[in-house]
Formats: structure tokens, C-alpha cells, sequence
């Protein structure tokens, strides 16, 4: 196979299957609550409509309200490149890219935080100052995380620094981890997806104007970022590089679907949290990763 | 060519340009343009892997032989001076023209070439003497340039401020270079690595060059001299006359053999400049502020570098020092490119509205598209976001320290810090510059200032696209720049003297541009759909509310609020408010400004202390004959008392 057509098919995998995690959440949260709930394929319905829409667009905007959720979905289609799938690597792999994919994830963030200013309203600029506030703690957590893998295999190459299990701190570090793919991905108890109090929302309040594609692209975004998360989450804590590939690809998918069932039950068991608390549970995630990195230093001189 | 020529013709059309600037200001510019060229060439010899160029001269000037050398180090910095002082004197053609500021533009234009004549030589004169002539000519260019507008007391004060603080970093200057003459017996500079008395000097560098560099906690005068001064000024300020700081720290740090303490302590000082100068910018409503403070960050960026590299050569020259420095010495051009772009964009807003406050722009993009799109350029650029210029250095610097840390040695101790501390401070960046394009450029305009305002000409926008040219090409391919990166790191410490990339920077390049291509595909496809699903303009949904105002938008005090409120402690934000009464209120009001909390809450007691010690002295100075008399007989008194007991002793 060319590397070119692999690259495709791999691109094809995360895009395809990204939607399919919000579906599973909602499944969970539905027969927890002991409802049916929505088909598992529901965001793929919703895509799909919305592709065939009009779009409404508000008359403050520039088009830079369109180029906004392009530049994040690309970014975010960028970071996904990076990330190793279990045995068979990542599509690109450099010294220093794990770098790459926190800044692609950057990326992608300014430019929601730009779309939703563009409309003037003050419900989409709270949203935008919330995502970008709470965004310094998640980086921090997501550095210091980075830091305790790099120092654990002595690489800033995430193919290696995924590739063993976190060792003596990955409790720790999937803690922290969790909570940052909670804050990141909007989850409950920093978000919650389905309200509709927009005062009480991060990243759906910043989505609140746009409609049709670019809804869809952004939508897509989202669920693209979710299975980023989940599947960095888990190679970081088991040790998918001493797994033969089948057993490998068997862990990896069954901690991508432990993942999302872990965000459901969260969902359906606790409440969202009050904004003043907010920062405090982020901070306590940022603590998990830099114990995990004293860990992983202590581990490493022993 | 040799540099030699190109230096002179340089050094020379700037001098005649002082003049010209005077009378006619076509002929000026093209002095200017003339200069930068000739530098710019002189500069690219070195870099382009020549030998270094010394020249001295056959007469004294003050009983010294004058000595020049171009080197990969001076030539870093040549170029910026050269591209800045191009792009500046064409915007300042119609921001600062005669038409619009008759008394202060030709004015203007003469202290502008001294500044860039000054720096020329500041970075290419090699003996301790004329360094420092140059050096105060230098910071007295730079008053004189602030201190434009002088009916302006917010004007007259920044500029006084500077001159001080300048000069206090010129004392310590003096100090170092008296001391290093007295310790070597010659003015004349050049390494001396080997001479290890010399050790203890690198601290007044550090001091003397920290001043004008901005590092934060001697960065007081920076904020408002950035803010005052004239937009075109503020961008060679800040693009270029900080970074002569920035020269002489890398120069001297190179030259001299460096204390380990001296590498942990610049490394630890970037660090947290680069945070703290960067939550001082997140809080700010003036825009200038917002930029100057964003400075101090890209300074602490940059000092984190150099740090780095110090800590490595203590250390058994680490190569992820090389790494580190390589990119400091990137940042150097990369923050001169898109800092002068941000400020000329801030001068276009302001030409345009005639406020820098953002709390009451809004909307521009309709009016001023080429700004707009500009700015955000340059946005994206200082907050480190691929595919752009600032992320390569920021990766590089990063880079380095990871491998600091990977190595496991002593100065994963100071790393791992400095890079959470960089994580930080690119998030805050992140987040500052979404305010400042979000507030400026989108939504409904928040005064009438903001709806009447107006693009500016083709002279101002001409040095801006040049400028984001720059951030796009360096940010697309970066391998073309780094052999001029690694020459000078080469010529910093010679045991780094190789081209090979330590990094895998050409796959960084290729997916960086990578990157910008399907950015342009996506988006056009995205495009191209809405367009076929067709499009229709409404009002903002904002809920459901049918009557929006303009006043209901985010302001940049309310997009803050969150995380400057965690900074709050370092931060001492100063809160004014009157809270709305009574059935119809009126009146009510809320103003949030963040001083300078090392000038308002460390220096200003200071002075303050000082000049109460001053007053009480004072009293004994009163023009009273017989308490004077009084004086000298105590004072002959307590003289014989001591000449006797010394007899005695």
C-alpha cells in the first residue's frame, strides 16, 4: 500500500468514527436514566442534515465567520495526524511533535473563540472568555502531562512516549488526563452539552450563532477532539508498545469505549459543577499531572 | 561584497538622512531605504556563512582607535534593524506626514535615522568606549522620538520615565565597561572566554542591558513609553530598541566566561517574565498596553533561550542548548516582525478611530478589512499558533528544554518549571490576543468614534504586508532561515559551530505549510458550500432579544475578568465603582485599571522614601549666616577630635 493511500485511510478512520463517541455518551446517559435515548448514529443524521442547510448568518459577521470553523476543524484534523493508533503509528512522527499537537489544539480554539466574537453578542463572548480562561489551566495540565511521558521514555516523540504504560503514575495520570478531556471536550461537570441555559455553557454558547456546514464542521470538530483525548488517555496509561498488534488494537479500542462510558456515568451521576468551582476541580487536574511528572522522576533515578 | 562598503554607505546615507529629514522628506526616505538595504547586505555576509569582518580605523576618535566587526551575532540584529527601519520610515510617510503633524514630523524624521544610525553602531562597534557613545546617543534618540507629541503630559511623563530608567541601565553600563577596561587594560572588545576574573562582570550586563531589554521587574518604563510614543516609534521601540538589550546580554554572555548562577538566573527571570508580563497584558483596555506588556513576555521568551544556552555551557555544552539559543535568536526576528506589525496595525486603529482604548472600538473589520486581516496575522503569530513564525521559535526553545529534562542532569530542575511557565504564558497569549482582535475588529462598534472610522492609505499598509509576509514565510519555511540561525549560534559559542539541524525543522516546515495549504482548501470548501446552500444575513440570535445595542457586547474588562482574577494577587487590579440605586438607576458606573505593579507598588514608595529623607535634610539648608557659621566649627571640631583620637588609635 502507498503510504499516501495509508495516510488516507488512516485520516478516513478518525474522521469516520469520531461521531460515533457522542452517540455511545448518549446511550449510556440514556439507559442510566432508563430512557431509550437517541440512535448511536444520531450525530452521524444530524451531520449529515445540517450539510444540506442554509445557513443564517449573523449581519455583524465577516467572513471570517465562516474561515473560523475551517481553520479549527483543519487544526484539529492536524492534531489527529499526530497521534499513534495503537500498532500501527502515527501518520507523521518527529522529534517534537507532541508540541505540535497541543499548539494544532491551540489552533483550533482561537479560532472558535474568533468565530463567536464575531457576532457581538454577549452571551457568545462570555462563552469565548470562558473556553480561553479555563484553557491556561488544561495547558498547564496538558504540558505538565507531556513532561512526566517525555521523562518516563526520555522522548518528545509521541509514538515513543506512548508507547509504554505510564508506570508508577498512571493512576495519577489518567486522573488528570480525565479531567482535562472533561474541560477540554465540555463535559459535564465543567459544561454541560444539552442545556439549554446559556449562561451556564462554555463551548455550546460560543457555537450559539452558526448553523448549517459550518455548524457541522464544527460539530464534527468536537466529536474529532473527543476521540483525541480518549485515545491519547489511553495509550498514556497502558502499555500499548509490549501488546502484540492484535491485542494492541483490542486495548485501544476497548479504553476508547471504557472512556466514553467513564464520561457518561460522570454525566449522568454528578451535576454541573458552579463556575466558581470550576477552576478549582481544573487546578486539581493540573496537580494530578505534575505529581504523575514528580512520579515518573522518581521513578526514572531509582 | 564585503560588509565593509555596505557599512559605510549605510552609516553614511543615514547620517545624510538626518539632515534631509529636516527639509524633504521624499529624499529621506529614500536615504532610509538606501540604508537598510546597504545594511541588511552588510548584515547577510556573515550569515551566509562568510568570515566575520573587522575593520579598524588608521585615527582616534577619544584617544581610541575605533574598531568595527560584523559577525553572525551582530548580523541577527542588523537585519531586524534594517527590515524594522524600512517598513517604519515608509508607514511614518503617512501616519507621521507633514501634512497631518507639521511641527513634530520633520523633527521626527531626523531623530528617527539618528535612532537607526545609533543602533547601526551600537551592534557593530567593537571597543568599550564608542560602544557607550553610541549607547547614550542612542537612549537620547529614543526620548526625543517618545516625547513627539510634548503638548501631551501622559507624553512628557513616559518619556521622562524612560530617560531615567535608561539611564540607570547606562550606569551600570558605565560601571561594566570601566571595569572590564581596567581588568584587561584595552577599551577594545572581543572574546575572552579565558580570562576568568572576569566572571563577576557578567552581572552588570545582566543589569545594564536587563534595563533596556525589559525584563520584567526592570521593565517599569516600558509600558507607557510604548503606549505614547507615536505608533511607528512604538513598533521600532519595541521590534527593534528592546532587542538591542537583548543584543548586548547574547554578546556579552557570549564573550565572557559566565557564572552557572548567571544561567540559572536569566533562565528563571525569562520564565517568569514571560508569565507575569503576559498577565499584565490579558488585563489591559489600552490596546498599546496590551502590546507593550505582550514585550516583556516575548523578551522573557527569549531570555529563557539565551539562559538555556548558558546553563548548557556550564554544563559540558549540552546540545540541547543549541537547541534553546538557536531559538531565542529566531524569536529575536520573529517577535521584530510581528510585533511591529501588531503596533503599526494598533496605528492604523488609531489613525483611524482616533482611541486605543478597546473597550470602545468594535466593528472595524467592515471598515478597515486590510488591518483587520493584518492584525490578525499577527496574532496569531505572537500567541505561537502554527502555521505562522512564532511557533517555530517557541518549538525550538521548547524543544530545548524538553531535552533539558529528557537528559535528567541538574537543570531539569530550572526546565521543568520554565516550560510549564511557557505553557502558561502561550495560553494567556492565546487569550490576550483573542480579546484584542475579538474586541477591535468584531461585532457592533461600541462608540461613534468606532463607526466613523476609516482604512488607512497604501503607505501604511504597504510596510504591514511586508511585515506579514515576513511572519508567513518564516512560519512556511523555516529551513531557509535556519543556517543564518545556526552561524550565529556558532558564533556565539564555537564548539556549536556546525550547520546540522538538531531538530527535524524542514518536517516541521513542509507540515507547516502543509498545514496553511489545506487550511486554504477546507476553507474554501466550506465556502463554496454555504454558498450553494445559500446564505442569508440576520440579526445576532443573542436569545431570542430583538434589540441588541452595541453597549451589551463582551468589553475586554468583562472578556478578562476570569483570568486575570486568578492573577489578581500579582496583578492588584484598582477597582472603582458605583453600583446602580433606586427604581430608575443612574450614574452607575465601573472602571477596572491595572497599573504597573512593580512602579506603583516597589519603586514609587521608593522614591517616595527617598525624597521624604531628602525634604527632612533639607531643613538643615536654610540661608541662616550663624547656623552655617555653627557648621563649620562642629564640622572643625569633629575633625580635630578625629585627628587627635587617630593619634591616639
Amino acid at each position: 500500500m502507498t503510504p499516501f493511500l495509508e495516510g488516507l485511510l488512516r485520516l478516513a478512520w478518525w474522521l469516520v468514527l469520531a461521531p460515533l463517541l457522542p452517540g455511545l455518551i448518549n446511550k449510556v446517559k440514556a439507559w442510566v436514566a432508563g430512557r431509550r435515548g437517541p440512535p448511536v448514529l444520531q450525530l452521524y443524521y444530524d451531520l449529515a442534515r445540517l450539510w444540506q442547510k442554509q445557513v443564517v448568518m449573523s449581519t455583524l459577521a465577516s467572513p471570517g465567520f465562516l474561515i473560523g470553523p475551517a481553520v479549527a476543524w483543519v487544526a484539529l484534523a492536524g492534531a489527529v495526524c499526530l497521534v499513534p493508533l495503537g500498532p500501527v503509528g502515527a501518520m507523521l512522527s518527529f522529534h517534537g511533535d507532541a508540541l505540535l499537537m497541543l499548539y494544532l489544539l491551540a489552533l483550533a480554539r482561537f479560532f472558535t473563540a474568533w468565530a463567536a466574537l464575531e457576532t457581538g453578542s454577549a452571551f457568545e463572548g462570555m462563552g469565548a472568555a470562558r473556553e480561553v480562561s479555563y484553557a491556561i489551566l488544561a495547558e498547564a495540565a496538558m504540558v505538565a502531562a507531556m513532561l512526566s511521558l517525555s521523562v518516563q521514555t526520555g522522548s518528545v516523540s509521541l509514538v515513543t512516549m506512548l508507547a509504554p504504560s505510564a508506570g508508577p503514575g498512571a493512576a495519577l495520570l489518567a486522573a488528570g488526563l480525565f479531567t482535562v478531556l472533561l474541560a477540554e471536550n465540555c463535559r459535564v461537570p465543567f459544561d454541560d452539552p444539552n442545556t439549554h441555559l446559556e449562561l451556564t455553557m462554555i463551548h455550546e454558547v460560543m457555537v450559539l450563532d452558526h448553523s448549517g456546514p459550518p455548524l457541522a464542521v464544527i460539530l464534527h470538530g468536537a466529536a474529532m477532539k473527543l476521540l483525541l483525548f480518549s485515545v491519547l488517555l489511553t495509550e498514556a496509561v497502558l502499555p500499548m508498545g509490549e501488546l502484540s498488534p492484535p491485542a494492541a488494537t483490542g486495548v485501544l479500542l476497548a479504553g476508547v469505549l471504557g472512556v466514553t462510558i467513564g464520561v457518561g456515568l460522570v454525566e449522568s451521576l454528578l451535576a454541573r459543577f458552579a463556575f466558581r468551582r470550576v477552576p478549582l476541580l481544573l487546578t486539581t487536574g493540573v496537580l494530578f499531572c505534575l505529581f504523575a511528572l514528580l512520579v515518573a522522576w522518581k521513578g526514572g533515578r531509582a | 561584497m564585503t560588509p565593509g562598503p555596505l557599512l559605510l554607505t549605510a552609516i553614511v546615507a543615514l547620517a545624510a538622512a538626518i539632515v534631509a529629514g529636516l527639509r524633504w522628506p521624499r529624499a529621506w526616505l529614500g536615504l532610509n531605504l538606501l540604508a537598510s538595504a546597504a545594511a541588511f547586505g552588510a548584515a547577510l555576509s556573515p550569515l551566509l556563512g562568510g568570515p566575520a569582518w573587522e575593520w579598524f580605523g588608521t585615527v582616534t576618535v577619544g584617544g581610541e582607535t575605533p574598531h568595527l566587526r560584523v559577525d553572525a551575532v551582530s548580523g541577527i540584529f542588523l537585519v531586524l534593524i534594517a527590515v524594522v527601519g524600512a517598513a517604519g520610515a515608509g508607514y511614518s510617510r503617512e501616519y507621521w506626514s507633514d501634512g497631518l503633524h507639521p511641527a513634530s514630523a520633520p523633527r521626527s524624521r531626523g531623530w528617527w535615522s539618528g535612532l537607526v544610525l545609533c543602533m547601526v553602531l551600537v551592534t557593530t562597534v567593537s571597543n568599550g568606549l564608542h560602544f557607550l557613545i553610541a549607547w547614550e546617543a542612542f537612549a537620547v534618540c529614543g526620548y526625543f522620538l517618545i516625547t513627539l507629541e510634548r503638548k501631551r503630559p501622559a507624553a512628557r511623563a513616559a518619556g521622562w520615565l524612560y530617560l531615567v530608567a535608561s539611564h540607570a541601565g547606562t550606569l551600570g553600563l558605565f560601571a561594566f565597561f570601566s571595569l572590564l577596561a581596567a581588568r584587561t587594560g584595552s577599551w577594545d572588545l572581543g572574546p575572552m572566554r579565558e580570562n576568568a576574573d572576569l566572571a563577576p562582570l557578567v552581572w552588570l550586563v545582566l543589569f545594564g542591558f536587563g534595563v533596556k531589554a525589559g525584563v520584567f521587574g526592570l521593565h517599569i518604563w516600558l509600558p507607557s513609553a510604548h503606549a505614547n510614543a507615536p505608533s511607528h516609534v512604538s513598533a521600532i521601540m519595541s521590534g527593534v530598541a528592546i532587542k538591542m538589550g537583548i543584543f548586548g546580554i547574547v554578546r556579552f554572555s557570549g564573550w565572557l566566561p559566565t557564572p552557572t548562577a548567571a544561567g540559572w538566573l536569566v533562565t528563571g527571570l525569562g520564565a517568569t517574565g514571560a508569565l507575569l508580563g503576559i498577565a499584565f497584558a490579558f488585563a489591559q483596555d489600552d490596546l498599546k498596553r496590551l502590546l507593550a506588556y505582550c514585550s516583556v513576555e516575548n523578551i522573557g521568551i527569549i531570555l529563557m533561550g539565551v539562559g538555556g544556552a548558558m546553563l548548557a555551557v556550564s554544563q559540558g555544552d549540552a546540545g540541547w542548548g543549541r537547541l534553546a539559543l538557536a531559538g531565542a535568536l529566531l524569536h529575536v526576528w520573529n517577535h521584530g516582525a510581528f510585533k511591529t506589525l501588531l503596533f503599526l496595525g494598533a496605528g492604523s486603529v488609531l489613525h483611524g478611530t482616533g482611541t486605543r482604548r478597546m473597550s470602545r472600538l468594535g466593528g472595524l473589520w467592515r471598515v478597515m478589512p486590510w488591518t483587520a486581516g493584518f492584525f490578525l496575522l499577527g496574532a496569531l503569530a505572537v500567541a505561537g499558533l502554527p502555521p505562522l513564525n512564532g511557533f517555530v521559535s517557541e518549538w525550538l526553545v521548547y524543544l530545548g528544554f524538553f531535552d533539558a529534562v529528557t537528559a535528567k542532569g541538574t537543570s531539569a530542575w530550572v526546565a521543568m518549571p520554565a516550560v510549564l511557565m511557557l505553557a502558561l504564558a502561550g495560553a494567556l497569549a492565546l487569550a490576550s490576543f483573542a480579546k484584542a482582535g475579538g474586541m477591535i475588529f468584531l461585532g457592533a462598534p461600541r462608540t461613534p468614534a468606532a463607526a466613523r472610522a476609516h482604512e488607512c492609505g497604501r503607505w501604511m499598509r504597504g510596510p504591514m504586508l511586508g511585515l506579514a509576509a515576513i511572519c508567513l514565510l518564516i512560519g512556511l519555511v523555516p529551513v531557509l532561515f535556519w543556517p543564518m540561525v545556526a552561524r550565529a549560534v556558532g558564533a556565539w559559542h564555537p564548539a556549536w559551530n556546525t550547520m546540522e539541524a538538531p531538530a527535524p525543522i524542514a518536517t516541521l516546515g513542509s507540515v507547516q505549510a502543509a498545514l496553511a495549504g489545506v487550511i486554504v482548501v477546507v476553507a474554501a470548501g466550506l465556502w463554496w458550500r454555504t454558498r450553494a446552500n445559500g446564505l442569508r444575513r440576520a440579526l445576532t440570535w443573542d436569545c431570542g432579544y430583538a434589540t441588541p445595542t452595541a453597549r451589551m457586547q463582551y468589553s475586554s474588562g468583562s472578556f478578562a475578568g476570569i483570568g486575570s482574577g486568578w492573577f489578581s494577587l500579582v496583578l492588584r487590579p484598582v477597582r472603582h465603582w458605583r453600583r446602580p440605586r433606586g427604581v430608575l438607576p443612574a450614574g452607575a458606573f465601573r472602571l477596572d485599571r491595572v497599573p504597573d505593579v512593580v512602579l506603583a507598588r516597589v519603586l514609587t514608595p521608593m522614591s517616595d522614601l527617598i525624597l521624604r529623607c531628602s525634604t527632612a535634610v533639607r531643613r538643615l539648608q536654610h540661608g541662616r549666616l550663624q547656623d552655617y557659621i555653627l557648621y563649620v566649627v562642629a564640622g572643625l571640631a569633629v575633625m580635630a577630635v578625629l585627628v587627635s583620637m587617630g593619634g591616639v588609635l
